[in-house]
């Protein structure tokens, strides 16, 4: 997967899809460990020339054999022109005329390996506690994703301008923090993953939810927390059974990507996807990361693999575990109590003990859901449903349209009122 | 058959953009494509390159100035040379021109030379 990634196509032509935003991140990675991220402003216009150079050049010339290598060359070079002169300048005014001898280092290699480390060392050091969350997804995006300012809003939800504001704000903390990516130990790995694997698994959620009804941007999102995921469960220094798990609930979710939005972007249920078009493979990837996420402590990570895992592996959804998956949910609540996870958990109840005992779950949380309350009159509009009270579950429907925002979630709901007023349906079965 | 240069020329707002990756990605697959479709009018580019910014100029009087040093509102961003059948033919590849679309224009010019 990594390779076929990185790789050019055999048609020189072209180049592979997303090289650009990628070969943008780990060039930045490789130049703020060469140069250190106090010149990150240095780094990213040293990055960004290379680029623009590559455009220049590239649709009239042809692209070269080895685009990587070529970026990171020029990259380079106007990195090292830049503080030159800087330094001729800082010399003059300081009447010295001594060359910094760090700066004479011969032209460095372009090395497959070392710039995964780079980009590893670069993860970890977007995510420190002094950084806000809200700025550190904004930073990973920038930096590990290569994502551009309006890609960012786009993606979180929020206007340029506030992405704008988050990056300097983070850029700030890393310059006045004299932050050495290089200087990173083992301990400070050890400290940071559990923060870097969150950062993953939120942009995978950004990615993932529903709320954003920008398709493209959505699975672009979970693509890049896939490839961050990939990234610490493979290297040496993060893997281990808890980014393995990262990693394999990704790929469960991911599988299932495609299918979730029928032909007219409308949002399907679990029961409605069409399960022969999920991704087979990645299931199976996902499945050996499991199995290589099993030796330690579980983590929430595990569990909700696991609950993944028992929805991508059931044949239909009525050979779905849902004892199981109720189970997986009481573990989960050890990890996170929040209300999405007891209102999952409420929807399995219903699937396994009947919609009564679901009702009784469901209720137990209305209070919980002040800002988000449409997820839960959903859930009771899809019990309401079941058990044939058709006006009950109307009532409920059109009550969590009013609540919200999304065109995504607006058309499932209209759909499911829609639903109400098909006669030929039998209420109390419905539609698998 | 007979070469023709193309010089692609493009407003100074254009040539001063900044593109995210992505959308750099996207030009140059355009780019590619078109390039490529020259094929289809049975015509081939061979070699160009993008010229980067700025530039000299040197006057009758051995004066140095830097550039841009033309009046005009556009700057030449690069050149490639095409083989085609006739200017007819390089006509019509032209039209579909990538940067066209961004309110730039293409020049076409017969190499003097035979061969």
């Amino acid at each position: 997967m990594r390779q076929a990634e990185f790789m050019q196509t055999d048609d020189s032509t072209q180049l592979v899809d997303h090289f650009c935003r990628h070969e943008f991140a780990r060039l930045i990675a490789a130049l703020a460990r060469k140069f250190g991220v106090r010149h990150m402003e240095l780094v990213e216009d040293a990055v960004q020339g290379a680029f623009l150079r590559a455009l220049r050049s590239w649709p009239l010339k042809g692209i070269p054999p080895q685009p990587g290598p070529w970026l990171y060359r020029v990259a380079y070079n106007l990195a090292m022109d830049h503080l030159r002169r800087d330094l001729r300048w800082n010399s003059v005014a300081s009447a010295g005329s001594v060359e910094d001898p760090s700066f004479q280092i011969e032209h460095p290699p372009y090395c497959e390996d070392e710039i995964t480390d780079s980009q590893l060392r670069m993860i970890f050091a977007c995510c420190c506690d002094e950084i806000p969350r809200e700025s550190q997804v904004a930073l990973a995006l920038k930096t590990l994703c290569g994502f551009g300012n309006e890609e960012i809003a786009r993606a979180l939800l929020i206007s340029e301008a506030n992405v704008a504001k988050r990056l300097v704000r983070a850029k700030q903390r890393l310059r006045s923090l004299k932050f050495d990516p290089n200087a990173l130990s083992v301990q400070d790995f050890q400290a940071r993953l559990p923060m870097v694997q969150a950062v993953a698994y939120l942009l995978f959620n950004e990615g993932y939810s529903s709320t954003n009804d920008d398709r493209l941007i959505r699975e672009e999102l979970c693509e890049e927390a896939v490839r961050l995921a990939l990234l610490l469960a493979e290297h040496p220094w993060t893997q281990g059974p808890r980014s393995s798990a990262l990693l394999a609930l990704m790929l469960f979710h991911a599988s299932r990507l495609e299918t979730r939005l029928d032909e007219s972007g409308r949002m399907l249920q679990l029961a409605d996807q069409d399960r022969s078009l999920w991704d087979h493979r990645m299931i199976a990837e996902a499945g050996r990361w499991i199995l290589r996420a099993c030796d330690g402590e579980p983590t929430r990570y595990h569990v909700e693999a696991w609950i993944a895992s028992e929805h991508c592996t059931a044949k239909s959804a009525d050979d779905t575990h849902w004892d199981r998956i109720v189970q997986a949910y009481d573990l989960l609540l050890k990890f996170d109590d929040s209300p999405v996870v007891q209102l999952n958990r409420a929807i399995a109840i219903a699937e396994y003990s009947g919609v009564a005992a679901g009702w009784q779950a469901l209720n137990a949380i209305e209070h919980q859901f002040r800002d988000r309350y449409h997820l839960w009159t959903a859930a009771a509009g899809e019990f309401a449903y079941r058990e044939g009270k058709l006006s009950e579950a109307r009532r409920y429907y059109e009550r969590a349209l009013s609540l919200t925002s999304s065109a995504t979630e607006q058309t499932f709901l209209r759909a499911q009122i829609a639903k109400l007023d098909t006669p030929e349906l039998d209420p109390a079965k419905p539609a698998q | 058959m007979a070469k023709f240069m193309f010089i692609y020329r493009n407003s100074e707002e254009v040539e001063s953009m900044v593109p995210t990756p992505e959308q750099i990605q996207e030009l140059m697959t355009v780019w590619g494509e078109w390039m490529q479709g020259a094929a289809s009018h049975g015509a081939e580019f061979h070699g160009g390159d993008g010229l980067q910014p700025g530039g000299k100029l040197i006057d009758d009087k051995g004066l140095v100035s830097d550039g841009p040093y033309v009046e005009s509102k556009e700057v030449v961003g690069g050149y490639n040379v095409l083989e085609a059948e006739s200017y007819e033919v390089a006509i019509a590849i032209a039209k579909d021109c990538p940067v066209l679309q961004q309110g730039g224009n293409v020049e076409i010019r017969e190499l003097a030379g035979l061969g």
